[in-house]
This record gives C-alpha cells, structure tokens and sequence, in this order.
C-alpha cells in the first residue's frame, strides 16, 4: 500500500499504533499526540482510481472534514478535538474519546423507559446537537448511531465522522439528515421504542427552523433518500 | 522545561517563562536582524493559556522542517507562526511574538543543548517562573479575541482544545 510506505518514510507514526477500525475510506489508528491519546484516521488510496482524480478526492475529503469540524465546534456541538492535519499523509489526529458508541448503548439496553432514564437523555442530546449543527448550515451526512460516542464519565454525546459533512441552507439537506438518523434507528434500534420520537421532539425544541426541515421530512420519508429524477 | 515531541521521536521543545523582561528592546532587535545565536522564539506568553497548543504548534513547525516546507524563515519563527492560527505571517509574529514593550515572555527552542540552555538564561533579563503559571497568567479575553472563540464554543470545548483545533485546521480552512 503506498499510504503504508509513505507513513513509515515519513516516521510520524507512533510505532505502537494499534489498528481501532477500518473502512473503506479510510483506517483508524491508536497513537498519541504529545503525551496525549489519539487516535488517527488515515484515508488511503483507491487503486480503482484514476491516481489524479484519487488524490484529488482524497486531499478534498481530508481538508473538507477538518474544516466541517472546526465549524461544527465553533457552533457548539462537541466533537473529539482535532490535533493534527496531515495532507501528506492524508491523515487527521484526533483527541482519543474513550467509551461506547450510542449504537452499542443501545444495543445492550432494554426497551423505553431505560433506568434513570439515561437513553431519553441521550435521545435528547441527539436531537440538539442535529439541531446545532442544522441551524448552523452543517449537514453532517452520515447521521448514524455509530458515529455518536457518549462519554464514560459526563454521559455526554460526542458526534464523530466528519468526512461526508458539507454545508448547506437546503430544508431538503437536512430532511435527507434526520431520515437517515430515523432509517438507522428503525432498522437497528426499534427494540428500544420510539427513540426517534424523543431525538425530534428534542431537535424542534432546540431549532428555530425546524418546521420547514420537518415538512420536507414527511416528503422524504415517502420516496426515500434519493430525490426522484422525473421529467 | 524540556518537552519530548513524541510525533518526533529523538527530538524535543524545550520552553521557559519570564516576566519583568527588561531587555525587550534587545531582543527585538536581534531577532529582527536575524543574528540571534542559538535561534530561539519569543511568544507574548500572554496569549498561552497551557503548553499543549503550543506543542501542536511544535509538531507542525518539525514537520513542515523535516518536508523542507517551511513557509517561514526558520523552524523558531515556523513555531510562532503556526501558533498563531492565522495565515498571516507578519500579523503571526507581530501579535503572538514580542515587541518592544512585552515583559511576560515564553522563550521556546528545538532540541536545546545544555549551551543553549545557559544562553537562554543570560540573553534574558527578567524574572524566570515555573511553566504551570502559564494558565493563571494568561489574558482570557486576548485570546479569545485573536483566536474569535466564541462563549458557544466554549460551552462544548475546553480553551486549550479550542486553541489547538485553529492551528490544526488552518490550511485546510
């Protein structure tokens, strides 16, 4: 792999880097960033790919993701901290958030109502940090339950992943966002009750334009999250 | 304070911080003409809330070093440049270096020799403190206007964090 060769050329890599998850844009490693845990999520090449149009993506995706982050932060939504960009290497540096993933959580819990009521609580974290990001043009793209951390510790909701996010003003945008984020809490989580429910009564508290998002919802929700391409 | 830059291994940053600087004006002048021997980077230390920004900064400028592409005139200015946060090198060095009129100072140098350590210490004129007054220290409101923090952010980000995150970003921005 020629990102493999180009890492250990370049000797950034902290030498026990442990593998955490590999997709298929990229892998995420274990590290540690002055004296700090972190992890770094490395994009690699696409042999398939003319290798211009492959760098040109890659390099696209990398800086697009640290931008979406810096301004997802910037409007208050909490995210792992960005350490380091990389465009060499195509790699990004993060803050290490130890605990689960909301997907995991929810996995090992029960139906509503959860003891203490930790899982509504989460709910409602979902729906305001959608809300935040929404409201501030992000639309994060890969709404999943997968891509949300809670912390060990504060029980606080981390929103990760980044690198399909882009900015938009678009109703339709953020409709597309949240039928996702339901399609993904129907197929998976619908052992637990209406999650969904709670994550929107949370995001229309917390959106002041909510309503034409929703509206557009209802459209999105009867053909589904390709726009139809008729006449 | 002697700092291992563990994204280099072999190489380190060492930092030291004064206040009551009276040779300001000396230093300045040194610095400007360049001839400033062992090199070395003079932060308004106002601006520098914790050392983690500033070793992110350091990790950058040793990266950029190694690649040979530096976009400043040396790894010491590279430092203050990258941070800064902005893209502007002479407003980099000009609000978060020191001027004339500066007395609270962090002086930062690469893989400092036990020579420069003591070179350090007789170039400067001031009263030399211990690097944890840094966050006691630190002009809050300066910061957060240089760096446009806003309350919101900091509501979800600790300071440092929100510091480190400009520098990390700001080529791809």
């Amino acid at each position: 792999m020629a990102a493999l060769d180009l890492m250990q050329l370049d000797g950034d890599q902290a030498p026990t880097s442990k593998l955490l998850k590999q997709g298929a844009e990229a892998r995420v490693f274990e590290s540690s960033f002055m004296g700090r845990k972190a992890v770094v999520k490395e994009r690699f090449s696409k042999k398939y790919r003319h290798p211009v149009l492959d760098a040109k993506l890659t390099s696209k995706r990398l800086l697009g993701e640290a931008r979406l982050l810096a301004k997802a932060r910037r409007l208050g939504v909490v995210t792992p901290a960005l350490y380091a960009v990389d465009p060499v290497t195509a790699s990004l540096t993060f803050e290490y958030v130890p605990g689960a993933s909301v997907k995991d959580l929810l996995l090992q819990s029960g139906p509503l109502p959860s003891p203490g009521g930790k899982i509504e609580e989460i709910a409602k974290q979902i729906g305001k940090a959608v809300a935040k990001l929404h409201d501030g043009g992000v639309v994060h793209g890969d709404l999943t339950t997968s891509n949300m951390l809670i912390r060990p510790d504060t029980n606080q909701l981390v929103m990760i992943d980044f690198g399909l996010s882009f900015t938009s003003a678009l109703p339709e945008d953020k409709a597309v966002d949240l039928y996702v984020l339901e399609r993904a809490l129907i197929s998976l989580h619908s052992s637990n009750g209406d999650i969904m429910g709670l994550v929107m009564s949370s995001y229309k508290q917390s959106s002041k334009l909510w309503s034409s998002t929703l509206n557009k919802l209802a459209a999105v929700r009867m053909r589904g999250r390709k726009r139809v391409m008729i006449g | 304070m002697e700092f291992k830059l563990d994204t280099h291994p072999g190489h380190t940053l060492h930092l030291f911080l004064f206040s009551e600087l009276q040779n300001s004006k000396e230093i300045l002048n040194l610095l400007q003409t360049g001839v400033l021997q062992p090199e070395l980077a003079f932060f308004n230390a106002s601006l520098i809330p914790d050392t983690f920004p500033l070793l992110a900064a350091a990790h950058k400028a040793m990266q950029s070093h190694d690649r040979g592409s530096l976009r400043t005139r040396s790894i010491h200015s590279e430092l203050i440049f990258n941070y800064s946060g902005s893209k502007h090198i002479t407003e980099s060095l000009k609000r978060c270096g020191i001027s004339d009129t500066t007395s609270y100072v962090l002086v930062a140098r690469f893989d400092a020799s036990p020579e420069d350590v003591d070179a350090v210490k007789t170039l400067v004129k001031g009263e030399e403190l211990d690097i944890s007054e840094l966050p006691a220290r630190a002009d809050q409101a300066a910061i957060l206007k240089h760096y446009k923090i806003s309350t919101v952010e900091l509501d979800a980000s600790s300071l440092e964090d929100a510091i480190v995150c400009r520098i990390a970003a700001r080529d791809a921005l």
